[in-house]
């Protein structure tokens, strides 16, 4: 398969994974590992002083894998802003998904705020991978600030209702100049490679794989349709007709007319 | 007697144990900080900087680290 290049840095896999939900850190790292990703999201809280022991991030290797802060819980620009340069302090690396979702009820992010908080980290010199809305007039504006990807969402974080936003995201991925990943919303391997087929360079995955019964095969089973969908785009895909056409030849028959 | 706001909540700390820098607060909680970024007074204090950024009664705190999420 062909590289996945984000601001210059090539990656083998085109699916990335998020590290919440799961009921252990063993089934994280077991679900990183079979879906063969390269890079994978986390988010910044509080130290929770009566329970510091809870590392549970101290199962990814952080040589193999490109941690991804992300700026979940952020309800503003200034929110969000003030996560990435604690994320940055943490890390040392300058990578940011950047997300605000001032409803928490959808989940759904601010195209104003994010708009404005993008401008301000990539002028600090982030490599900023926004999540928004399908919507195509914000995802050139993000381009035009200078953002490194961008992530429209395929339907509500965590609904696994699958590519709903679908009309949107072809608009956004033929306007696109930079990588365009599939986010939230995601919940089976058939809406991966749907996403994939359709031209985008990669999808985010966390709840559909976090929540299976068993992750680490649903992760298997992810990265196998984003090699098909990928590769399907790269092969072009024949085209759709009303009427059947046949695969057979249509004469030498056994009958008689 | 001092205090601290630590992560949002006040701490008292007696004057004998009132923890001189970030990495005396660190090990007084027993919190690994390897791990940690701080954010004093809303200035984020870099790891390095840990032993050497002296704290004062009355001082506001936010201890992060990473945690699971998408």
């Amino acid at each position: 398969m062909d590289k996945l290049v984000i601001a210059g840095r090539k990656f083998t896999s085109r699916l990335l994974i998020g590290t919440g939900k799961f009921s252990s850190s063993k089934a994280m790292a077991q679900a990183i590992e079979a879906a063969g990703a390269e890079i994978v999201t986390v988010a910044l809280r509080r130290v929770d002083i009566a329970n510091k022991d809870d590392d549970m991030l101290s199962a990814i290797d952080r040589e193999k894998y490109l941690l991804l802060p992300n700026t979940s819980g952020a309800r503003t620009a200034d929110e969000a802003i003030r996560l990435s340069r604690l994320a940055r302090a943490a890390t040392g690396i300058n990578w940011v998904k950047l997300e605000v979702t001032p409803d928490p009820y959808y989940l759904l992010p601010d195209p104003i705020e994010t708009l404005k908080a993008a401008e301000i980290l990539v002028k600090e010199g982030f490599i900023v991978l926004p999540y928004i809305n399908a919507d195509p007039i914000l995802s050139k504006k993000l381009q035009d600030v200078g953002v490194a990807t961008v992530m429209p969402l395929a339907s509500p974080i965590g609904s696994n209702q699958g590519l709903k936003t679908r009309t949107a995201i072809e608009i956004i991925i033929e306007q696109a100049n930079v990588p365009v990943v599939v986010d939230a919303g995601l919940g089976l391997p058939s809406h991966a490679a749907e996403a994939m087929e359709m031209g985008a360079d990669a999808v985010l995955v966390n709840t559909a794989i976090a929540t299976a019964v068993e992750p680490a095969k649903m992760a298997e089973a992810f990265k196998l349709a984003v090699i098909a969908g990928r590769t399907a785009y790269l092969s072009g895909a024949a085209a759709e007709s009303k009427k059947a056409n046949a695969s057979s030849p249509l004469t030498g028959f056994l009958r008689n007319e | 007697m001092g205090l601290l706001k630590i992560n949002g909540k006040e701490q008292i700390f007696p004057d004998n144990k009132m923890p001189a820098t970030i990495a005396d607060l660190l090990g007084l909680l027993g919190v690994d900080s390897t791990t940690v970024v701080a954010e004093l007074e809303g200035q984020i204090i870099e790891r390095k900087n840990f032993s050497t950024t002296p704290l004062h009664a009355g001082q506001t705190i936010e201890l992060v680290r990473f945690v699971p999420g998408g």
